[in-house]
């Protein structure tokens, strides 16, 4: 089953702002050179949020299900990483 | 609006720290972040009865089945064991949704007020107090607990611990998958409604992992958590991982027929408190926030409504930080967790991971065959984690 299909069946709703952002992307560049592709964000995400499009991190924050690895795998910090504000994102059935 | 304590966070660990202060007479503003307690949290989850007892009144706990059976299969690359343990005593599967919401229940009844929606996003100190700073305002606090869980923004931002690194963290991917009660009940083989069963896995390809699967009251929860440093190394997607357990272990054949309900997905602590303080001024941490999962018997709930528990008294009763630390440390549970770092630490570097399942895999077969030409014993290896062992168990 694709990951996609896996997102299905979750429920969200959606925070119009982004709750996360790359913030700068000439480390993503740097951490490429370093790391190879696919980055460790890409690599840890479960959610296939990250995706390394034209050198650049695309961001697919609406899929986000809130599990907290991007933040702890970037080696240099380069994630903005919040919360979804007023309980948006995610809510579980089982948990 | 001023409360005596405001605790951070609906999970275990917040719930129980609200129970504990709220009953003891404080004024407690119990605040979460999804939109109902539990909503936001993953677990397998495996449950042990006893470590509610000491606060809850667990006549009404909302469990999906009576764990009888416990199954530790170690898969090796060639090799399998599986070992069956008859359980006796008080373990339960749970959904943390319903569990999250029972708890935080209690506390509301106890006389906590529960807010949910509703995101803390960092505490400041006042002349007479703190303030809290949510998503939808300000509020007092004479004293703080915060059990927010793994990803602990606010205590991390508070600069009372520093944040996780991938050594210290394990990636967790969960499916639930519904099937209805009567088919459960035949393609387990139980005889009654409220039998259940769980699996541990521990597996060594295609990268070292620790598996499980729990049985709920018409659905089987399957998931996997790998050690985040690897995923990294070896450019693995957590979701690869769970796909070939579920190869491996002919999952697919016994959920044949069923949905996926649900997919999730959270990070587990693997280090923390002692290392990380527990405390400061009179902000008080527990559960997750701390890292108090003991790794070894996937229990983190356990220690999450301890911590809690002692989390709320300190709060009641304006602890020092050394007496909260000290009191901490005199928990049964909690010092296992603590004591058993070292080992920890040692048991997740791949190479000695690998070693375990195979040797014990090799062990178990050579006993079959009366045949122990391939077991290899590493004694330097095996006396070293033995000590560490050791300290474990005499805790
Ligand atoms: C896949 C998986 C399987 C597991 N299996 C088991 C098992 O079988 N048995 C077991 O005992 N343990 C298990 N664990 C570990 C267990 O889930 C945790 O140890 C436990 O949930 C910790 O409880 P807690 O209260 O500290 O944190 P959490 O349960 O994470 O609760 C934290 C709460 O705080 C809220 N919150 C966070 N930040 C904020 C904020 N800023 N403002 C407002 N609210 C906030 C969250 O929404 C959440 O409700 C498992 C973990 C995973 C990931
Ligand atoms: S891991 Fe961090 S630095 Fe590397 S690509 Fe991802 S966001 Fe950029
Ligand atoms: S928090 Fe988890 S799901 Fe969300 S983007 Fe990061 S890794 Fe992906």
């Amino acid at each position: 089953m694709r990951i996609e299909e896996k997102l299905y069946t979750l429920r969200y709703k959606k925070d119009e702002q982004p709750h996360l952002a790359i913030i700068d992307p000439n480390k993503c560049l740097k951490c490429a050179e370093v790391n190879g592709v696919p980055q460790p964000c890409i690599t840890v995400c479960p959610a296939n949020v990250y995706s390394w499009i034209n050198q650049k991190i695309i961001v697919s924050y609406e899929n986000c299900v809130e599990c907290g690895a991007c933040r702890v795998a970037c080696p240099y910090a380069n994630i903005m990483w919040k919360y979804p504000r007023y309980g948006l994102g995610i809510a579980l059935r089982y948990g | 609006m001023k409360f005596d304590v405001v605790v951070v966070g609906a999970g275990p660990a917040g719930s129980s720290a609200a129970l504990t202060a709220a009953r003891g007479g404080a004024k407690v503003l119990l605040l979460e972040r999804g939109p109902e307690p539990g909503s936001k949290n993953v677990s397998g989850a495996m449950i042990r009865l006893e470590d509610f007892s000491s606060i809850y009144d667990i006549s009404s706990i909302p469990i999906e089945r009576k764990v009888k059976n416990v199954d530790l299969i170690l898969l090796s690359d060639s090799n399998r064991v599986r070992i069956n343990v008859n359980v006796e005593s008080n373990l339960a599967t749970a959904g943390r949704l319903k569990l999250d919401k029972w708890m935080a229940q209690q506390a509301e009844k106890a006389g906590a007020l529960l807010i949910t929606k509703t995101t803390v996003l960092g505490i400041e100190r006042e002349s007479d107090g703190y303030k809290v700073i949510t998503d939808r305002g300000e509020i007092g606090a004479d004293r703080i607990v915060l059990a927010e869980g793994v990803n602990a923004l606010v205590s991390i931002k508070a600069n009372i611990r520093p944040d996780l690194t991938p050594e210290q963290t394990v990636q967790a991917v969960k499916e639930v998958y519904s099937l209805n009660k009567d088919e459960v009940n035949k393609r387990f083989g139980f005889k009654a409604d409220d039998e259940g069963a769980s699996w541990r896995i521990l597996g060594t390809d295609p990268v070292p992992y620790a598996g499980f699967l729990y049985v709920y009251k018409d659905a089987i929860a399957i998931g996997v958590g790998v050690p985040m440093k690897i995923l990294i190394k070896r450019k693995v997607t957590p979701y690869t991982v769970l796909d070939e357990v579920k190869e491996r272990l002919g999952l697919n054949e016994l959920i044949k027929g069923s949905s996926l309900r649900e997919y999730s997905a959270k990070i587990i602590p693997e280090y923390g408190f002692p290392s990380w303080k527990g405390c400061s001024g009179k902000v008080y941490l527990a559960g997750d926030s701390l890292g108090l999962v003991d790794p070894l018997t996937f229990n983190g709930i356990g220690p999450a409504v301890a911590s809690g528990t002692l989390a709320g008294k300190a709060a009641l009763e304006t602890y020092e930080c050394s007496r909260y630390e000290t009191e901490l440390m005199k928990n049964r549970e909690i010092k296992r967790v603590v004591n058993a770092r070292p080992l920890v630490k040692e048991l997740v570097e791949e190479e000695n991971f690998k070693y375990y399942v195979k040797t014990i895999n090799d062990l178990l077969h050579g006993w079959v065959y009366s045949d122990f030409s391939k077991v290899k014993l590493d004694t330097s290896k095996l006396l070293k984690h033995l000590i560490l062992g050791m300290g474990v168990l005499k805790s």
